[in-house]
């Protein structure tokens, strides 16, 4: 086989019978992933080395016991990654997560205030965006990064997240209202010349 | 029309149904005939397409090299590669480490067995000179190491009693240690009390199988 054109359970296989070349392929094809994952769910550099390290060493030592039946090995690898991260949090206690009451029945409307969105072609509007997402509760921010950012279909990220696909479509459909709402507040926040129009001259 | 209104699907089942419409085309035709949802999914669009961009931003982001030199390493020991592909620049110092320890172990072995009572010598014995004092057991497993075909035979090489015997051409390493000159009184030689506890450079012969034959102090 050309060396890199191996689908992910032929890597696997390979490496689990000594190949240190498939090993590499495999961990230089998945491991940006999840590295930026670990990154943006725990917002620090090192947590994100340490959990890429764990979830390749999980790999290595074949301790979780991947099943290619029940899903793929990025989602098997984003699933290490999440759990990993989660233990890192709690020791931390780095991430308060926003609880927001009915979060699975209640469907936010999303308000059509003037258009925060129109900003997202300006590099100015992805700053804010970016920031956005980093400052989403746990829950919803792990949604968006793995399904908008990774691109992880639902089904995976259902089987990473550990819960229905239904609760994917939700969480994702809430943390999108919830970043044009802060994109909202954020535009409301900054300073905006043309919206100081003098209401009545008092002189 | 309004929203919430049921046309071919409710709002909510829209909504729940087709958050994948930030990607993909509607095909329930529901934004055709509902303005407000039509209006917030072009909000969604927009979010999705921003979410794009940042995701592109981000793409150089990944985990540093060394992660990777660690986790080879890592594979290497477990698939048992390490020898065989571990720089050797690497695996010299480790044997060293490793054969100096045996050696230290080796000699406080010797030290705390049992030993019959030998009259003090004022300088260090030749090897043959302590092969007379101890004459060698009938048992080729028991005998003393270095004799006349052996590498290490003369020398101050002084060999180490219960160790196998060197075989002349028998692979060696040779490990130079520091123990304390207490070690010297094991072997025969006199050490005064004051200077018991000082350091004193050794060499060790240690046998294929790690374990010390013979040994050499380099400054009695």
């Amino acid at each position: 086989m050309t060396p890199g054109l191996e689908t992910d359970d032929e890597l696997l296989i390979l490496m689990r019978s000594g190949d240190e070349q498939a090993f590499v392929t495999l961990y230089r094809r998945r491991q940006a992933a999840i590295y930026r994952f670990a990154l943006h769910m725990s917002g620090s550099a090192t947590v994100a080395e340490d959990v890429t390290q764990e979830v390749f060493l999980a790999l290595i030592r074949e301790e979780c016991g991947f099943d290619p039946g029940r899903g793929t090995l990025p989602g098997y690898l984003f699933g290490i990654a999440r759990k990993l991260v989660l233990r890192s949090l709690e020791r931390g206690r780095a991430d308060v997560p926003l609880e927001i009451e009915g979060e699975e029945s209640a469907w936010p409307e999303l308000a059509v205030h003037d258009d925060p969105l129109a900003d997202l072609t300006h590099r100015e509007g992805i700053d804010a965006l970016r920031r956005a997402v980093l400052a989403l509760p746990r829950r919803y921010r792990e949604v968006v990064v793995l399904c908008d950012l990774e691109e992880v279909d639902y089904a995976d990220a259902a089987l990473v997240l550990a819960c229905p696909i239904g609760t994917v479509r939700s969480r994702l459909h809430r943390a999108r209202a919830l970043l044009l709402e802060k994109l909202h507040q954020e535009r409301n926040f900054r300073p905006a010349v043309g919206a100081w129009k003098p209401v009545r001259c008092l002189t | 029309m309004e929203a919430g209104k049921v046309f071919d699907m409710s709002c909510q089942e829209f909504w729940r149904t087709m958050p994948e419409l930030a990607r993909h085309p509607d095909q329930s035709g529901h934004l055709r005939e509902c303005s407000a949802c039509a209006a917030l999914w072009e909000k969604q669009r927009a979010l999705t397409d921003g979410l794009r961009t940042v995701a592109k931003e981000w793409s150089h982001l990944q985990a540093p090299q060394r992660v990777e030199g660690r986790l080879t390493a890592a594979f290497r020991s477990h698939a048992g590669l390490g020898e065989k592909s571990r720089p050797e620049r690497l695996w010299v110092p480790a044997a060293a480490w490793f054969a100096a320890a045996a050696a230290l172990i080796a000699l406080a072995m010797f030290l705390v067995s049992e030993r019959q009572p030998q009259a003090p010598r004022h300088a260090a014995p030749r090897a043959m000179e302590l092969a007379e004092l101890q004459p060698l057991r009938e048992s080729p497993g028991n005998e003393l190491g270095t004799g006349e075909d052996s590498p290490y035979s003369g020398d101050d090489f002084i060999p180490l009693p219960n160790a196998a015997r060197i075989a002349p051409n028998e692979d060696v390493n040779l490990v130079r240690v520091e123990v304390p000159r207490s070690t010297m009184i094991g072997l025969g030689f006199e050490v005064s009390a004051e200077r018991a506890s000082e350091p004193v450079q050794a060499e060790v012969v240690l046998g294929i199988d790690g374990l010390a034959r013979a040994v050499r102090f380099l400054d009695e």
